[in-house]
């Protein structure tokens, strides 16, 4: 008896009722609350062990970095830094605050001084694939036509992937093509990923590469302040 | 649900993606006010990071399972679910004075939803971990083999039983953990989900 239901369960899960079969299963779920109550269970159970399964690889990857992440950032606690050292340390502070401060204070910000891009690590995606080691290559060593072209080759197989589309937007804007770079970031920005606002940053890096300073400040004053990008917008803008 | 995800959903990205650059950032801006957190309330560096660790792992799971959206700033988020897990972790231990007084005073609603919809999925989680090593050897076996497999044509093959015997087989192994969840104590507490 019991055996019965808990097969229509497995059946419906995997699609395997027939018309007639399904009518009466939705109708025993309107009308037996027990019933309806031990589907969601073996449902619940059903996708918990599904994902449980089908990625414990995964899972135990994420483990190894994570264990190798907290012993680099929480093991080396007891290190304190010698006053030698210490005074070396500020010496050199010092001097890259002033190198800085001049680099800055002359003249209009230039693009170059805020391109410090992330560097392009795709290689979590499992595939080994040649295109994204190329491509991480050739961006990573400032080679953006190179990349461009690999890049291209990955947005048509990862059709939605927001990072590569973005990658694909700092190359241009590397290249000096404003109108297609721009296209992209503007893309990005309306959608809801988690790159907005690093869209939103890089749109307004194009408009200051090309000097339309005004432009550059209105998008800048969009991003919000909780964002990672938040902190060097201010700085560019104190310099607009 | 068709939530916007905060800007700090690249840290729940980046543990689907097991991306250690940006994994490496939650360690450096927030686990050590957690690592204070716990070394003030009989704890050292190790439980810091091991509950940090396995906070990350449940919210990893809930992403992959459920599709978890972060909606809120990661910081608080994150430091209440640790602190809530130390708090855990210090009962099982057998401490009897278990409060934690300092604690964050601006946590809005959103931000105390998503923590407590973390904490059920965890315990559900749990929960069916535990129910699952109940089960004899056998169904372990079958239903490992079936949700790893996926095709029971194929499970069938491996197991060296027919195709019909291993679906039959399977529902009855579900059906099974599905009475010892449904029977136990914990989960007439969780009525959600």
């Amino acid at each position: 008896m019991e055996d019965e239901r808990y097969i229509t369960f497995e059946n419906y899960l995997t699609n395997k009722l027939s018309n007639e079969e399904l009518k009466l299963f939705e109708e025993k779920i309107q009308s037996d609350v027990n019933f309806k109550y031990e589907f969601e269970i073996y449902k619940a159970l059903n996708s918990s062990l599904a994902s449980k399964f089908s990625n414990e690889e995964k899972e135990q990857e994420l483990k190894k970095t994570l264990t190798s992440l907290g012993n680099k950032h929480l093991k080396k606690e007891t290190k304190v830094i010698s006053l030698f050292n210490y005074k070396k340390l500020m010496v050199a502070a010092s001097i890259a605050l002033l190198i800085g401060f001049f680099l800055f204070k002359n003249g209009d910000p230039v693009y170059s001084d805020f391109s410090n891009h992330h560097k392009l690590e795709l290689v979590v995606r499992s595939e080994n694939n040649q295109a994204i080691s190329k491509a991480e290559a050739a961006f990573n060593s400032k080679n953006y036509k190179e990349a461009l072209e690999q890049l291209n080759t990955l947005s048509q197989i990862y059709l939605n992937d927001t990072e590569i589309l973005l990658y694909k937007g700092i190359c241009l804007l590397e290249l000096n093509n404003f109108f297609e770079a721009e296209a992209i970031f503007d893309k990005i920005s309306t959608g809801n990923s988690a790159l907005v606002n690093q869209a939103i940053w890089y749109k307004a890096l194009s408009l200051l590469k090309q000097k339309k300073y005004l432009e550059c400040k209105k998008v800048l004053k969009t991003i919000p302040k909780s964002a990672e990008e938040f902190k060097q917008a201010k700085k560019l803008l104190r310099k607009l | 649900m068709n939530q916007k995800p905060h800007e700090d959903h690249i840290y729940i990205e980046a543990l689907l993606k097991n991306d250690s650059r940006v994994l490496s950032k939650i360690y450096e801006k927030y686990s050590y006010k957690i690592v204070a957190m716990v070394k003030k309330n009989n704890g050292n560096a190790d439980d810091a990071q091991d509950i940090i660790q396995e906070t990350l792992v449940t919210i990893y799971h809930q992403a992959i399972e459920k599709g978890f959206i972060l909606t809120c700033p990661f910081d608080a988020y994150f430091y209440l679910l640790c602190k809530r897990k130390w708090l855990n972790e210090l009962k099982k231990r057998g401490n009897k004075k278990v409060t934690i007084l300092e604690d964050i005073t601006s946590i809005s609603e959103e931000q105390k939803q998503q923590v407590e919809e973390t904490e059920l999925f965890e315990q559900q989680h749990q929960l069916f971990e535990s129910k699952f090593k109940e089960l004899g050897i056998k169904c372990q076996e079958l239903l490992k083999a079936s949700f790893k497999i996926k095709s029971m044509e194929k499970v069938a093959e491996f197991l060296g039983v027919s195709y019909g015997y291993a679906r039959k087989k399977k529902s009855q192994c579900m059906g099974q953990l599905t009475k010892l969840v449904k029977n136990s104590t914990e989960f007439q507490q969780l009525k959600e989900y």
